[in-house]
C-alpha cells in the first residue's frame, strides 16, 4: 500500500465506495413519483372521490368502519372537536404516514382545500381509495350537528328533517326549527358537542337501522 | 438537519447569495490551482498532450456523485429536493457542440474564462466580453429560436431512469468509467510526450 501514489489510493477508495454502492439501493427513497394526470383529471371531474357528510354520518351510525377517517387540521383544533372515529394526521405528517396503500381513506379539513391537497398527495404516493369529505367540517356542522328546518318547509322537507334530527342528536348536535334554511345565516355561537358525550360509532338503542349504502 | 439546506428553509434568499458567493470563490480558486486559468493548458486537452481537464472534471463528478449518493443513503440529504435541469436533447446537443467549438477556438469555457480574467489575462478578459456579448445576442434572437430551444423535451431524466438500472449500479459504472479514463489519460499523455520527443 505504501508504494501507491496518492492518486492511486484515491482511485481505489472511489472504486471501493462505488462497489459498496452496488448493494445500497435507491437514494431517492420513493419521494419522486410519476402521476397519470389523465386518470386524475377524470376522477376529479366525475366527483367519484367525494363523500357527503350525510353518507359519512350514516356509515358511522351503522358502524361501517371499513375506512380510515383522517382529520387534517392542527392538533389543537382536533382536540377542540373532531368527527368521531377520526385520526389526527396533519399534511406534513401524512407525507410520512405508514397507512397501507390499499386502505380506504376519507379526508376532511375545515373547508375542502387541505383535503383536496392531501388527496393529491396520497394519490401521488399510490393510494388507491382516497376520498374527500365534501364541504369538510363546515358542512358537517351545518348539516349534521346544527341542521335547521325552515319555517316555510314543505311536508316532505319536514318528514326528511325527522331523520336529520335523529342523526344530529346521535352526534350530540342541536337541530333547530325556524329561520330560513336556504340562506346561510351566520350561526350564533353554537356549543360544539363535548367529545366524551358523543356516541361514537356505537349504535344507540332504537336508532333506525338503515340499509347499507355503498360509497 | 437535512440537505439541501436552502430548500429545507435553513436560511433565506440573502444568506443563500452569500453562500453562493463563498462557493463561487472556492470554485474559482481551485480551477486556478488546477491550472485552468491558462488557455494553453485547457486547449492542450484537445491535442491529448495534457489531460488535466478530463482528470479534474471527472474527479469532481465522481467525488460529488459518491458524496451525494452516500449522504442520501445515510439520510443526511434528500436527493429528491435537488433541482435537475430538464433535458431537451437536441438543443443541448447543439449547445454542447457550440460550447466545444468555442472551447477549442478560444481556449476557455465560461467558468475558466472568469478565472482567467480574474488573474488579469488579456485573452481571458476578451473571452469574457465575448461571453457577455453572446448572452445579450442570444437574448435578442431568442424569439426566433425559442421553438427549437424548447423542443425534444425529455423531462428531468437521470441515468438510472434512462437505462432502467438500479442507482447503485450506475454509481459503480461511473466510478469504473472515470478510473478507466484516468488510466487511459495517463497512458495517452506518456505516448504523446514520446511522440513529441521523437519529433524533436
Amino acid at each position: 500500500m505504501k508504494n501507491l501514489t496518492l492518486n492511486k489510493k484515491l482511485a481505489f477508495i472511489a472504486i471501493g465506495l462505488g462497489f459498496i454502492g452496488l448493494f445500497l439501493g435507491n437514494p431517492y427513497k420513493g419521494n419522486l413519483v410519476s402521476m397519470n394526470t389523465t386518470e386524475l383529471g377524470m376522477i376529479v371531474e366525475s366527483k367519484v372521490d367525494h363523500v357527503s357528510v350525510q353518507d359519512l354520518a350514516d356509515w358511522i351510525i351503522q358502524s361501517k368502519m371499513d375506512f380510515k377517517l383522517i382529520d387534517l387540521r392542527t392538533e389543537q383544533e382536533y382536540n377542540e372537536y373532531h368527527i368521531p372515529n377520526s385520526d389526527n394526521i396533519t399534511l406534513t405528517a401524512l407525507e410520512k404516514t405508514s397507512i397501507p396503500k390499499t386502505e380506504k381513506i376519507v379526508l376532511y379539513s375545515e373547508g375542502g382545500i387541505h383535503s383536496a391537497q392531501a388527496w393529491m398527495l396520497l394519490k401521488a404516493k399510490g393510494y388507491k381509495g382516497v376520498y374527500i369529505l365534501f364541504g369538510g367540517l363546515e358542512d358537517w356542522k351545518d348539516q349534521i350537528l346544527f341542521p335547521k328546518l325552515s319555517e316555510t318547509a314543505t311536508p316532505e322537507q319536514i318528514a326528511k328533517f325527522e331523520k336529520t334530527k335523529e342523526v344530529s342528536k346521535f352526534f350530540g348536535g342541536t337541530p333547530s326549527v325556524g329561520g330560513t334554511a336556504d340562506v346561510k345565516t351566520e350561526t350564533p355561537k353554537m356549543e360544539m358537542p363535548k367529545l366524551d358525550n358523543q356516541s361514537g360509532n356505537k349504535a344507540p338503542d332504537g336508532a333506525p337501522k338503515k340499509k347499507k349504502e355503498g360509497c | 438537519m437535512m440537505a439541501p439546506f436552502f430548500k429545507y428553509g435553513m436560511f433565506g434568499d440573502e444568506v443563500s447569495l452569500i453562500v453562493a458567493f463563498i462557493i463561487g470563490i472556492g470554485f474559482g480558486f481551485f480551477l486556478e490551482r488546477a491550472g485552468f486559468g491558462s488557455a494553453r493548458k485547457l486547449a492542450a486537452q484537445f491535442y491529448f498532450t495534457d489531460m488535466t481537464v478530463l482528470k479534474v472534471m471527472f474527479t469532481a463528478i465522481v467525488t460529488a456523485m459518491l458524496g451525494v449518493y452516500y449522504l442520501s443513503i445515510i439520510g443526511w440529504m434528500d436527493l429528491s429536493m435537488v433541482y435537475l435541469t430538464p433535458t431537451n436533447i437536441m438543443p443541448q446537443v447543439v449547445g454542447g457542440l457550440l460550447l466545444g467549438f468555442g472551447f477549442v477556438i478560444g481556449g476557455y469555457c465560461p467558468g475558466t474564462s472568469c478565472v482567467s480574467a480574474a488573474t488579469g489575462r488579456t485573452d481571458g478578459i476578451v473571452y469574457l466580453l465575448g461571453v457577455v456579448f453572446g448572452i445579450f445576442g442570444f437574448g435578442e434572437v431568442f424569439p426566433l429560436v425559442s421553438g427549437f430551444y424548447n423542443s425534444t423535451l425529455m423531462g428531468q431524466v437521470t441515468l438510472p431512469q434512462f437505462f432502467n438500472l438500479p442507482y447503485g449500479v450506475v454509481v459503480f459504472l461511473v466510478v469504473v468509467m472515470a478510473v478507466s479514463a484516468f488510466v487511459a489519460a495517463e497512458w495517452g499523455e506518456k505516448n504523446m510526450a514520446k511522440k513529441a520527443e521523437a519529433k524533436k
